[in-house]
């Protein structure tokens, strides 16, 4: 009888606990997500929500989205964004929190706080001041003309190299993030583990392929995960830096989503499906990140 | 007698304790949502000598007034239509950008509020706009187009102001020669290409007839006259006279670059003036009162096979309207309308024409205190023969949209002109048979 009564008691605690967490996640994050899936199936182009007559039109706004050039414009942008993040934020991130960590620098409280700095400053202000900087009357224009007279700065206006600054701002601002993650973890390793291994002769690459990298394989995915959400939703900086010109060159899907939700005539149901693309594609990425790291990863 | 006295007492005595109450105003409150460029020098006049004024004028009314500027505002403005949560007094454009206001009456009509003061306007102003009704009173009138000339240095360089397209091509090398460019626009965002310049160039070489057919589907965005138009735009970028980064050039940054002398021309609005002006807070100008003499007004030089001469693109400028979802007859209504009418008065008219040199939508606005640079502007409109339309302001979004896109992409080398005519013509068939 007392046991029963202990169960009923920690199941009121349970749902007591519990039950706030669902219905916030429910109230932000699933229903949103469903409402605009099923918004992206209908003619809703504005007005009030609740009691609308909406149309079910099926896929014709995705099947719309596929055709538009500038949709796959922005998703190429993603990828690129994607792959800075996740080859060139988490490698360097890593890296200047080994050199740190394993003291192969001096200063090591000036690097870190240089290289986290920009975390701390206001995406918009960074978006504005690199813009300015790379501008084809900006000082970067007026460094290279130093070195090579009449260089013309096509990085912006040159539709193929259009990204690239925005890459190097990205790869630039978030590293720092990954840095404080990485030395954060890798403060967690016993050191005893690393000194030992170092008496029985084991090489710094060896120290840092046979323990620490294994060690850390929750980390990396952790942080390839951050890396790929992060990409997937990158708005503010392009926004600041170019607004998604010249031609929307430098668009991405969140900033081509919100064209279609308030530039010009608005498009509430293709920019729903746009933004149901995304859910799906950053689902499936951080589905292949999750197999390849239990394939290859190590065990903490 | 002393039982008629006490009871005139008690009752004055009765009436003076509710009398407050009786004549007090009811209290209300405003939502506005105001364009306004707070970077602007002058800016802070316009909020106490207009916004803060109407309050302490009105004491029973309360403003709570939002700005923005360029494209957040009207990504705002579109995300409050569709969320049905409009503010009780809007800025808006007689079209263009704010179609949906008007083609969805989300805004009244103002017609029976603007017949007690209907002759203090021009009445130009007062013509219904996109949705066929008046949705807004506007402040002012607007080109579109204006050409900004820096004479000063173009007569250091032994170069007059060209009247002809060949003359301005001629001065190309001789430009980029000193070091110069030719022509800024601050056109990243791309917006500015078609509405500071192709509608122009529309205006000039398709003409406004043959638009008004266009947009009635009897005629093509590819038909010779509109392709003409277009290949008149490339024809700058092949000649030198723009240069691809003005797509790369801030709508902000361009202000500096002209006044600093990186160019003799600059194409915008002629709202742009405004930029230029001495900051009462600074006393400083991005062009200086002493030196605004050296500076003209005018419109692009003539074009090859142009059927409009000495034209630009204007429009009935913008102005404020009220959301339709206030009740009619209401205080706040009543409250709404004066605001409006506020913001056309006279003082706020003549602070604009002094601080930002707008052209008075009002027939007795005036000022004996204006900047060179002002009455340039003012004297501008008497120089121009011909107003043509703004193309974003005549056409749908789904229409200007690909078209402003295509700009970028013909300057950029990314497009023809022949497929660009043909994706705005495709974005307009789709758009004719959904109406």
């Amino acid at each position: 009888m007392k046991r029963k009564m202990l169960g009923a008691e920690e199941k009121r605690a349970y749902w007591l606990l519990v039950l706030p967490g669902v219905l916030i996640y429910w109230a932000v994050v699933a229903f949103p997500t469903i409402f605009s899936l099923v918004l992206s199936l209908t003619n809703y182009n504005g007005g009030p929500l609740f009691g609308a007559k909406l149309d079910f039109v099926g896929f014709t706004h995705y099947a719309r989205m596929f055709k538009d050039q500038y949709f796959w414009i922005s998703l190429k942008n993603n990828i690129y964004i994607m792959l800075i993040s996740l080859f060139g934020q988490i490698p360097l991130g890593f890296l200047f929190a080994y050199v740190i960590h394993r003291r192969l620098v001096k200063q090591r409280d000036f690097f870190q706080t240089m290289i986290y700095l920009p975390s701390v400053i206001s995406t918009i202000v960074i978006g504005i001041l690199w813009q300015s900087f790379f501008s084809p009357y900006g000082p970067f224009t007026e460094l290279m003309q130093k070195f090579i007279p009449n260089w013309e700065n096509e990085l912006f206006y040159d539709p193929k190299k259009a990204i690239l600054p925005v890459l190097f701002v990205i790869l630039w601002m978030y590293t720092g993030t990954y840095l404080i993650i990485f030395l954060a973890n890798l403060q967690k390793i016993d050191p005893a583990l690393i000194e030992a291994a170092r008496i029985d002769g084991a090489s710094e690459w060896q120290v840092l392929t046979r323990i620490i990298l294994p060690c850390l394989s929750g980390v990396i995915l952790t942080t390839a995960i951050l890396a790929i959400s992060g990409s997937l939703k990158s708005f503010d900086l392009v926004f600041a830096m170019t607004a998604g010109n010249p031609a929307r060159r430098t668009s991405v899907l969140s900033l081509y989503m919100y064209d279609n939700a308030f530039r010009g005539a608005p498009n509430y149901p293709r920019a729903n499906a746009i933004s149901v693309f995304m859910v799906v594609l950053s689902l499936i990425l951080i589905w292949i990140v999750r197999l390849t790291e239990s394939r290859f990863g190590g065990r903490e | 007698m002393k039982r008629t006295l006490l009871f005139v007492l008690s009752a004055l005595l009765v009436l003076s304790l509710f009398a407050p109450a009786i004549y007090a105003e009811e209290k209300i409150t405003l939502t506005v949502l105001n364009y306004f460029d707070l970077t602007a020098p002058n800016a802070s006049r316009e909020i106490t000598e207009i916004w803060e004024e109407f309050e302490r004028r009105n004491p029973h009314i309360t403003i709570i007034r939002e700005d923005l500027f360029n494209e957040p505002f009207h990504h705002k403005t579109e995300a409050y239509a569709a969320a049905g949560t409009l503010p009780d007094v809007i800025f808006m454009w007689p079209g263009g950008r704010s179609t949906t206001l008007h083609t969805k009456r989300l805004v009244k009509d103002l017609t029976p509020f603007i017949d007690e003061v209907r002759h203090e306007f021009s009445e130009a102003a007062l013509m219904p706009q996109a949705g066929g009704y008046l949705a807004m009173i506007p402040t002012t009138l607007t080109a579109s187009h204006v050409m900004y000339v820096n004479k000063g240095l173009l007569d250091s360089l032994g170069l007059e102001v060209p009247k002809t397209y060949e003359e301005l091509v001629a001065m190309v090398p001789v430009l980029k020669n000193a070091g110069l460019d030719v022509v800024l626009m601050g056109a990243q965002d791309d917006w500015v290409i078609q509405s500071c310049l192709f509608s122009m160039i529309v205006g000039r070489l398709v003409g406004d007839e043959k638009m008004d057919e266009i947009i009635a589907g009897k005629a093509k965005f590819t038909d010779p006259e509109f392709m003409r138009a277009l290949e008149f735009y490339k024809q700058l970028y092949d000649d030198g006279v723009l240069h691809r980064k003005i797509m790369n050039t801030t709508y902000g940054e361009v202000n500096g670059l002209f006044a600093s002398g990186r160019a003799p021309f600059l194409i915008d609005g002629d709202w742009k003036t405004g930029n230029f002006l001495t900051d009462p807070d600074t006393g400083e100008a991005l062009i200086p009162v002493d030196q605004q003499p050296n500076f003209i007004i005018t419109v692009f030089p003539a074009i090859p096979g142009e059927i409009n001469s000495n034209s630009t693109s204007t429009v009935a400028g913008v102005g404020y309207g009220m959301n339709a979802n206030i009740p009619a007859g209401s205080a706040k209504e009543k409250a709404a309308w004066e605001l409006i009418k506020w913001l056309n008065g006279k003082e706020a008219q003549t602070l604009r024409l002094e601080t930002g040199g707008t052209t008075p939508s009002r027939v007795d606005v005036t000022s004996d205190n204006l900047e060179p640079l002002v009455q340039e502007r003012l004297a501008f409109y008497g120089k121009v023969d011909v107003g043509t339309y703004v193309l974003d302001n005549v056409l749908a979004g789904d229409v200007y949209g690909p078209l402003n896109v295509g700009l970028q992409e013909i300057g950029l080398g990314l497009a023809t002109p022949a497929e660009v005519a043909q994706r705005v013509q495709d974005a307009f068939d789709q758009w004719f048979a959904a109406q």
